[in-house]
This record gives C-alpha cells, structure tokens and sequence, in this order.
C-alpha cells in the first residue's frame, strides 16, 4: 500500500468511529458487556484496580472521541515503533 | 470481556501469564525472522483500527452489549503469529492507558482474547475449501468469541471452586450468562469480520497479502532463515 493509501485508510477508520461513537452513544453506553452483566448477575462487584490507569474512555460524546483518538495513535506509535523494531533487521524483506 | 483485577484466584491468574508469556515468546521469536519492513505500517494501522474498534459496543438485547474483539481478523489478514503481537499491542495499551482489563489479569485477557481468536482465524477459514472462504471466515470469527469466552467462564468456574467461592463465579451463572451473551456476540464479530475482509479484498487487495508475508522465511542469500 502507497503512503496515500494509509492517509486514506487512517481517515476512513477515524470517520468511522466518528459515526460509530454516535450509534454507541444511542444504544449502548451505560450497557454492560457479556462479562459485566455475568458478574452483576452474580453479584459479583468489581474490586479495587491494582493500577490506576492515567486515563478513562470519557463520559460524554467529545472526551470519549478525544480518548479514543489518543488511543488510537499510540497504538499507531507504540504498535509501530515495537514491529519496526522486530523487522528492521529483515529489510524491505526477499522472498 | 475484559477480566478486571480480584475476579480470579491468583493460581488461574498465574496460570494465564504462563500461558501469554510462552505465546508471546513464540510470537516474537517466529515474527522476528519473517516480518519485512513493509508490513509494519499495516500491522500498526490494524493495532489502532481494533483499538477504537473495540470502544464502540453495541446492543445485543438483555441489557448487555458486545463490541469487535478483532482476535480473528488480525489472525486471518496477518496470520496467527503477528496477529497476537498485534492484539497484544491493543491489550497491553488498553490496560495501561484506560485501565480496561486488570494488571493481574492481562495474561488471562490475551489468552482469551488474542490467542486463542488469532489461531481461530488463521486456522479455520484455511480447512475449508476457497470457494467456502467467507464462511470460514464468519465461523472463525463466531467461535473465537464463543470459545474464547467459554474459556473466561471455565476461569471464573475455576476460580470459584479453588477459592471456596472466594473469587470468580459459580459455575451455573458464569456459564449460561458468558456462552449466551457471547453467542449473540459472536454473530456481530462474524459480520464485522467477514465484511471488513470483503471490504479490503475490493479497495485494498494487497492487504490480504500480507498473511503470507508474516508466515513465510524469508530467504537472505538464498538461505532460508
């Protein structure tokens, strides 16, 4: 894939969770997951974290976009940067 | 489906880090010797895509709600191995940065949902002939959440019968609730999944290429390595 490709492909993905969030907003948020309703079918509470994390998803429509776009470069960056590093040594690659 | 801190007792606990360590070793190790350059900005796009894929749950009825887990995908587009350096990237940043899913519990996180789902999605699309291909894709996407959170449930099972109830849940509720919910679940990542890659094979077909990069040696001087 041309670099223009991946400008086009990280547009499309963030335009989609742009509109995802609006649907998440609508109908799920508030809504437990599998797991969550498990344990609140059990009675089960969720206990104290072991770390406390810098972040949280956000509570309203802009700071959970913002959170989720930070997430998302970090884990461009962060995902990057560690698989650079596993290929660097293979090149642009000869099969 | 994200297992937060003080749900498992600590032996099930251990127990998944062994098993995500020995993977991720595995991973590294097999990654390292066959990853070009070129794939590494798709497998970074495809970290950050699952990423926010997984913030955007949506409704599955009974008040609870599912999200992409992304384990399949990233297991059929860039084969089972990178696909888990890939979702453990999504784990580790997940856990460290939001908090979602515990400490303690990522090594039973990227078992449930990055091991187990990226070997689902290499392997079972390819024991079905091409032609049943989407469909092998869409059952691979189904049992990696199936499965994977039949497993989460045996851990609470588990848990729960170590610790004389002290930690995880019985097995009565956490395996009808974890394999009913997820069912449903299952039928969203199948969709998503199935579509995402009929998507790709259209306006990038050269994606889909990429699984046999990842999965083949690469030669230096002839040599393969």
């Amino acid at each position: 894939m041309y670099k223009k490709g991946y400008l086009i492909a990280l547009l499309v993905i963030l335009g989609l969770f742009t509109f995802g969030l609006v649907g998440f907003y609508i109908f799920s948020a508030g809504l437990g997951d599998g797991l969550e309703k498990t344990m609140e079918d059990a009675g089960v509470e969720e206990g104290e974290s072991a770390y406390k994390a810098p972040f949280d998803y956000g509570n309203n429509y802009t700071s959970t976009w913002i959170m989720g776009f930070l997430g998302f470069a970090a884990t461009l960056v962060v995902g990057g940067l560690m698989f650079f590093g596993l290929g660097k040594k293979n090149g642009p690659g000869k099969r | 489906m994200h297992i937060p801190d003080g749900l498992m007792d600590p032996t099930v606990v251990i127990a998944g880090w062994l098993l995500a360590m020995a993977a991720l070793v595995i991973s590294v190790r097999v990654v390292n010797k066959r990853i070009e350059r070129r794939s590494v900005p798709l497998m970074a796009m495809l970290a950050a895509a699952i990423f926010v894929a997984q913030m955007l749950n949506f409704p599955i009825g009974g008040g609870t709600t599912g999200h992409l887990v992304g384990a399949a995908l990233a297991g059929y587009l860039l084969g089972p191995f990178a696909g888990m350096l890939v979702m453990f990237t999504v784990l580790l940043l997940q856990c460290l940065m939001f908090g979602d899913g515990g400490v303690t519990a990522l090594g039973l996180n990227m078992f449930n949902m990055a091991i187990i789902g990226c070997l689902l999605g290499y392997y079972v699309p390819k024991m079905l002939p091409k032609k049943a291909e989407k469909a092998g894709i869409f059952a691979a996407s189904w049992l990696a959440v199936f499965i994977g959170a039949t497993v989460c449930a045996s851990e609470l099972f588990l848990s729960y019968e170590i610790s004389g109830g002290a930690y995880g849940i019985s097995g009565t509720i956490a395996f009808p609730a974890m394999m009913l919910s997820h069912a449903l679940i299952g039928i969203g990542e199948g969709l998503l999944t199935t579509g995402t890659i009929m998507l790709l094979a259209k306006v990038a077909p050269g994606v889909l290429k990429i699984k046999k990069a990842t999965m083949t040696p690469i030669k230096r001087g002839g040599v393969d390595v």
